[in-house]
């Protein structure tokens, strides 16, 4: 931890756990007859994932691209104070869309709330282009998330859909929103909680990314913000077996 | 009997909102079906914000628009859900069937494969729906003549012998897209009155009399709502 991601030097996936990680989840993913009936069983049936070899590179430049470029937000200093960018715009400036491999979908505003996630980052399945491994990011900003939300939204035209959005989902917090979407697609949907910048190291970018959440409930009484950011004190982790990595780039 | 409840539960909304464009005599949650790129968002654009764009950025789970429609002087809240048509999110599209009072279920002319689904789409509506929500089937993509591979006599046929209405449609050069909705309305309208019709108990209700007052009928006779 405390590296800072505008050193070249700095490669998030320099001890390659995701790398590791994502070739286990692969390897206890059974095969399956892709022409089967739908049915609401079959998202535990998911085709092989495929080695991870092809989109890793992918991945980091991508991380590296927007961290970056995110790192020049959080860190720039506007000498006359006039500057200061919103939350959203934060969110919004890590829209990639690199090769037709890799793709990054930014939710819409209903879906941000309805789903939890900001963007999604999908590998794709190079002939149908469906998605292979995906991660539903949330961003978590220095100040908490819930005046974000509050305070972020424009009251013109959208409030309405955006009401009727926070009132199809108000019994859960928008980070059990994430994992339960995640939980819905299977565990080639992971989870990627994203800090921008945290309380004493404002310049740093922390993510706590998983594919099994949701076994922290039950465990715990809800996912709540202080409890992801005990992932970083190390405190929790010991709950999670299949807790991937602690992206700190 | 179900989708009545729903709708007198929805008028709890009513007047609720501070200001602005809070009010309205229904809510109907609708719901676009169909195997993916057939066309259900480009759909709902058409609709919505009378767009249309030939760019296609696949539907992560589900989203909604809204929009209000009039008929007889009540406004008419469609909450309409655009869906994911992929397998992978089978489970998060499933959930939202059953508030649901209409369904469009789509297929693409020019796409065989979405033909053959449509059996199945149905399927999913029958098991994760409500028993009185309403369907329309729609061919999406009519403006692609050269390329057609479904007629229009077997959509109309498979439409007749799953007992749902049929149009083809265009979201790019906005063929029949208001229609589809003004029948899919008018067909829920209709259900709802029946419903009525059958159950008394209900009657007695406040919403009722909304229902069952004497606007005068638009081009639809025979829906009262
Ligand atoms: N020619 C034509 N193309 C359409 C029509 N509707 C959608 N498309 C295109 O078909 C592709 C998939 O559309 P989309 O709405 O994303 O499909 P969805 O996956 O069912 O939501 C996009 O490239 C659209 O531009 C239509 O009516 N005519
Ligand atoms: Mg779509």
């Amino acid at each position: 931890m405390g590296q800072t991601i505008g050193k070249p030097t700095s490669n998030p996936f320099q001890n390659s756990t995701l790398f590791s990680s994502l070739k286990r989840s692969s390897s206890s993913q059974p095969t399956c007859d892709q022409n089967t009936r739908p049915s609401i069983f079959s998202t535990l049936k998911r085709p092989p994932v495929s080695k991870p070899s092809d989109f890793i590179p992918l991945f980091n430049d991508c991380i590296y691209a927007a961290s970056s470029r995110t790192q020049e937000y959080l860190l720039f200093k506007d000498p006359e104070d006039k500057f200061h960018p919103s939350p959203e715009v934060l969110t919004q400036s890590v829209n990639l869309n690199m090769t037709d491999t890799f793709n990054c979908t930014v939710m819409t505003p209903e879906q941000r709330i309805l789903l939890g996630a900001d963007w999604v980052w999908a590998v794709l399945e190079k002939p149908t282009k469906n998605p292979r491994i995906q991660i539903a990011v949330q961003v978590l900003h220095m100040q908490e998330r819930e005046d974000t939300e509050e305070n972020g939204i424009t009251p013109e035209a959208c409030s309405e859909s955006l009401q009727m959005a926070q009132k199809e989902s108000s019994n859960k917090s928008t980070y059990e929103r994430l994992v339960d979407f995640c939980t819905s697609i299977g565990k080639d949907c992971y989870a990627l909680f994203l800090f921008f910048g945290k309380k004493n190291d404002k310049g740093n970018i922390y993510g706590v990314l998983s594919n099994n959440f949701e076994a922290a409930i039950g465990k715990c009484n809800n996912i709540d913000r202080t409890f992801i950011e005990n992932f970083f004190k190390g405190s929790r982790v010991k709950h999670f077996m299949s807790l991937l990595f602690l992206l700190n780039c | 009997m179900d989708l009545y409840g729903k709708m007198a539960a929805t008028q709890d909304m009513k007047g609720k909102g501070e200001g602005g464009d809070q009010n309205f005599d229904y809510m109907f949650k609708l719901l676009i079906i169909g195997n993916s790129s057939v066309g259900k968002t480009s759909f709902l654009f058409r609709y919505a914000d009378d767009a249309f764009t030939s760019a296609f950025v696949s539907t992560v789970g589900i989203d909604f628009k809204v929009k209000t429609v009039y008929k007889n002087d009540k406004r008419i809240k469609l909450q309409i859900w655009d869906t994911a048509g992929q397998e992978r999110y089978r489970t998060i599209t499933t959930a939202y069937y059953r508030g649901a009072m209409g369904f469009i279920l789509m297929y693409d002319i020019t796409n065989e494969e979405s033909f053959g689904a449509v059996q199945d789409w149905s399927t999913q509506i029958k098991t994760y729906s409500w028993d009185n929500a309403q369907v329309v089937l729609a061919g999406n993509k009519c403006d692609m003549e050269e390329e057609r591979v479904v007629s229009v006599d077997s959509g109309r046929l498979l439409a007749e012998q799953l007992g749902f209405e049929f149009f083809e449609t265009s979201a790019k050069d906005n063929i029949n897209v208001k229609q589809t909705f003004e029948r899919l309305v008018d067909l829920i309208c209709d259900k709802m009155s029946e419903s009525l019709d059958t159950d008394s108990a209900v009657t007695t209700g406040a919403p009722t009399a909304k229902l069952t007052d004497s606007a005068p009928p638009l081009q639809q006779p025979g829906c009262n709502c």
